[in-house]
């Protein structure tokens, strides 16, 4: 069972910004894969929504970064094999980086197209690097195949969700859907 | 035994399809499920089978020269529209001289569509992207139109160039781009890119600081003489129209006045096709100077993308269906040639240069 230092699930605060910002993303990847294949007459708006979103999700990863080293977090079930151990610590890095990486990737890239990016009214994000077109190619590239790798490891992380509550029958699902 | 198999058969259902139905989804948002949606990928397709996509140039207007020189506002569309590009002078302006074809080395000629990009960018305050063409009304109303007017040009495998019946069927076939054609085929064009008037085509919508919204077209109107009649000498070099724009920037700037004209409640403000009543009130919203030019190969022009829909507050889309599709297929365009080794473009820095 859990350690004494640690609690059976998680705060009511990392349940929050985790259920939030699923709901987010995954949102956020039909949307960015919506739009960028597809020719509709909503595009602007669209491509709008996704770069405002985009950027709210930014602020919420620093909360939830925050969060994470002030709230303390269960343990994974002190039974689980070492290589499922090391999977979950492993795809739990790799969503921290890619829920940094994807909007900062996204900013970046239209800053080196040169595009401004502007929130709302008179509002704009001021650019994160210098216009320079064959950085822009090459980070508009890396922002689909953070895409797809994004949604490759949340399919996984579902999976194993899933596979602790429904066939493992441990608490880990638990422990994130009601905290207990 | 059967009994918990059986039920350890649906909890590993339960397990499965849930990602399953997710990356189904995801697999829509894609098109996969979907080949006939219409795309940039496909417009990009056929765009690309109508030139040669040639590497590094635009898929469209893909032979040009950069221009630079400033705006100065009137003031006069201040009652309209709040933005700034419509109240300052001096404003910097970084803009492009092209002829439309996908053809990065096409001979210059008469008939041939001729295009004016501008990028406005005041100072502390939002930058304002504007294209324009010569002719005076778009032939396509909606994306669908589009779509089938690009496909209609594209060059036929084995005989390498368009096949002129299809051109013809799709005017054949829409019967609502009559005036469009009509008005095009009688369009005079001028003798060089210094006296000609370029449209914008598509509608946009202005918002003064009440808030009161007006949808507009705007044209740019030649102030500058027409040059000298084309000279014996000149009648065989493949870039006549260039040449005597660079040399008309060398001896003087060059000017237009940008026209805006006011939609009235019953023009057809959400399609490029249709003209709009000739009694419609037009503001003169200032002054285009462009005093010197420089080839794409060594200026900014070259690596940015004149996005029609990059558009100060006080200026936004109005409900015309095209810029929208326009911003999206120039984004793919910018993204492919700027992934691309790019040949020397026919405007080369050598011949901006004073003689
Ligand atoms: C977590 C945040 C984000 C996610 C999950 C995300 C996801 C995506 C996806 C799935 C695509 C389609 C990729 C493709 O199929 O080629 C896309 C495209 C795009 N994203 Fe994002 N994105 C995020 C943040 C941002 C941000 C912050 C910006 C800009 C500030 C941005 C700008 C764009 C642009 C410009 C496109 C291209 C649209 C087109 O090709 O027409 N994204 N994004
Ligand atoms: C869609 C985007 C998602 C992302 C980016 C994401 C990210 C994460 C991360 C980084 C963690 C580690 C704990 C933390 O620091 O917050 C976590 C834990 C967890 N997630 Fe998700 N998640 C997503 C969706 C889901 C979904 C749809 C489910 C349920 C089916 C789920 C179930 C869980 C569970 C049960 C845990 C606890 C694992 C543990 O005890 O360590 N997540 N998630
Ligand atoms: C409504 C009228 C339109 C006008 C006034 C217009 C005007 C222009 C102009 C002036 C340029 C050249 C910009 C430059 O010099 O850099 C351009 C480029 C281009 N146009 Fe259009 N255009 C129109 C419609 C369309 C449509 C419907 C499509 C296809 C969907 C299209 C596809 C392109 C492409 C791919 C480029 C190259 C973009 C780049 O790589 O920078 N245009 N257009």
């Amino acid at each position: 069972m859990s350690s004494s230092s640690s609690p059976r699930g998680f705060a009511l605060s990392s349940r929050l910004v985790h259920w939030v910002m699923a709901v987010l993303i995954l949102a956020m990847l039909g949307l960015g894969l919506f739009i960028a294949h597809s020719s509709t007459t909503h595009y602007v708006t669209l491509l709008h929504l996704h770069l405002i979103t985009g950027v709210s999700l930014l602020v919420l990863v620093i909360v939830r970064l925050l969060n994470r080293f002030v709230v303390p977090t269960p343990e994974l079930p002190t039974d689980l094999t070492t290589p499922m151990r090391l999977g979950a610590i492993g795809a739990h890095l790799a969503l921290y980086g890619l829920m940094i990486a994807q909007p900062l990737v996204g900013w970046a890239m239209l800053s080196a197209g040169g595009y401004p990016i502007t929130l709302g009214g008179s509002v704009t994000l001021p650019p994160l690097i210098a216009p320079d077109p064959a950085l822009w190619a090459n980070l508009r590239q890396l922002h689909t195949i953070l895409a797809y790798s994004f949604i490759a490891v949340i399919l996984l992380h579902i999976v194993a969700a899933l596979f602790h509550g429904l066939i493992r029958r441990d608490h880990v699902l638990s422990s994130m859907v009601s905290g207990k | 035994m059967s009994q918990t198999s059986s039920s350890r058969l649906l909890r590993w259902g339960c397990v499965l399809l849930p990602p399953a139905l997710l990356a189904a989804g995801f697999a829509w948002a894609a098109g996969l499920f979907s080949p006939h949606r219409l795309s940039t990928a496909r417009f990009m397709t056929v765009l690309e089978n109508g030139g040669g996509a040639a590497p590094g140039f635009r898929r469209a207007h893909s032979k040009g020269l950069c221009v630079l020189g400033q705006f100065d506002a009137s003031g006069a569309m201040t009652a309209y529209s709040s933005a700034s590009v419509f109240s300052q002078s001096h404003i910097p302006v970084t803009g492009r001289l092209a002829l439309a074809p996908p053809f990065p080395h096409i001979v210059d000629g008469p008939g041939i569509v001729r295009s004016m990009a501008l990028r406005l960018q005041p100072d502390h305050a939002q930058e304002w992207r504007t294209t324009m063409n010569d002719p005076p009304l778009q032939p396509m109303r909606d994306i669908q139109d589009a779509f089938a007017s690009f496909s209609a040009n594209q060059r036929d495998p084995v005989t390498h160039k368009p096949d002129p019946r299809l051109a013809k069927a799709y005017e054949a076939a829409r019967p609502w781009l009559k005036t469009a054609y009509a008005a095009n085929r009688a369009h005079v064009m001028s003798s060089d890119f210094a006296n000609d008037t370029f449209n914008s085509l598509d509608s946009f919508q202005v918002t003064n600081a009440q808030g009161e919204n007006h949808t507009v077209r705007w044209s740019m109107v030649p102030l500058s003489p027409p040059d000298a009649p084309v000279r014996p000498e000149d009648a065989h070099d493949p870039n006549v129209l260039f040449t005597h724009a660079i040399a008309s920037l060398h001896q003087q700037p060059l000017r237009w006045n940008l026209v805006v004209t006011i939609a009235n409640p019953s023009d057809p403000v959400n399609d490029p096709s249709q003209p709009w009543a000739p009694t419609d009130r037009t503001i003169t919203a200032g002054t285009l100077t462009l005093h010197s030019s420089a080839s794409e190969d060594n200026s900014p022009c070259g690596g940015m993308v004149f996005d029609p829909t990059i558009l100060p507050s006080g200026l936004s889309l109005s409900g015309d269906p095209l810029p929208a599709l326009r911003s999206a297929v120039y984004m793919r365009s910018f993204v492919k040639r700027s992934g691309e080794a790019k040949d020397p473009s026919s405007i080369t820095p050598a011949m901006t240069q004073p003689h």
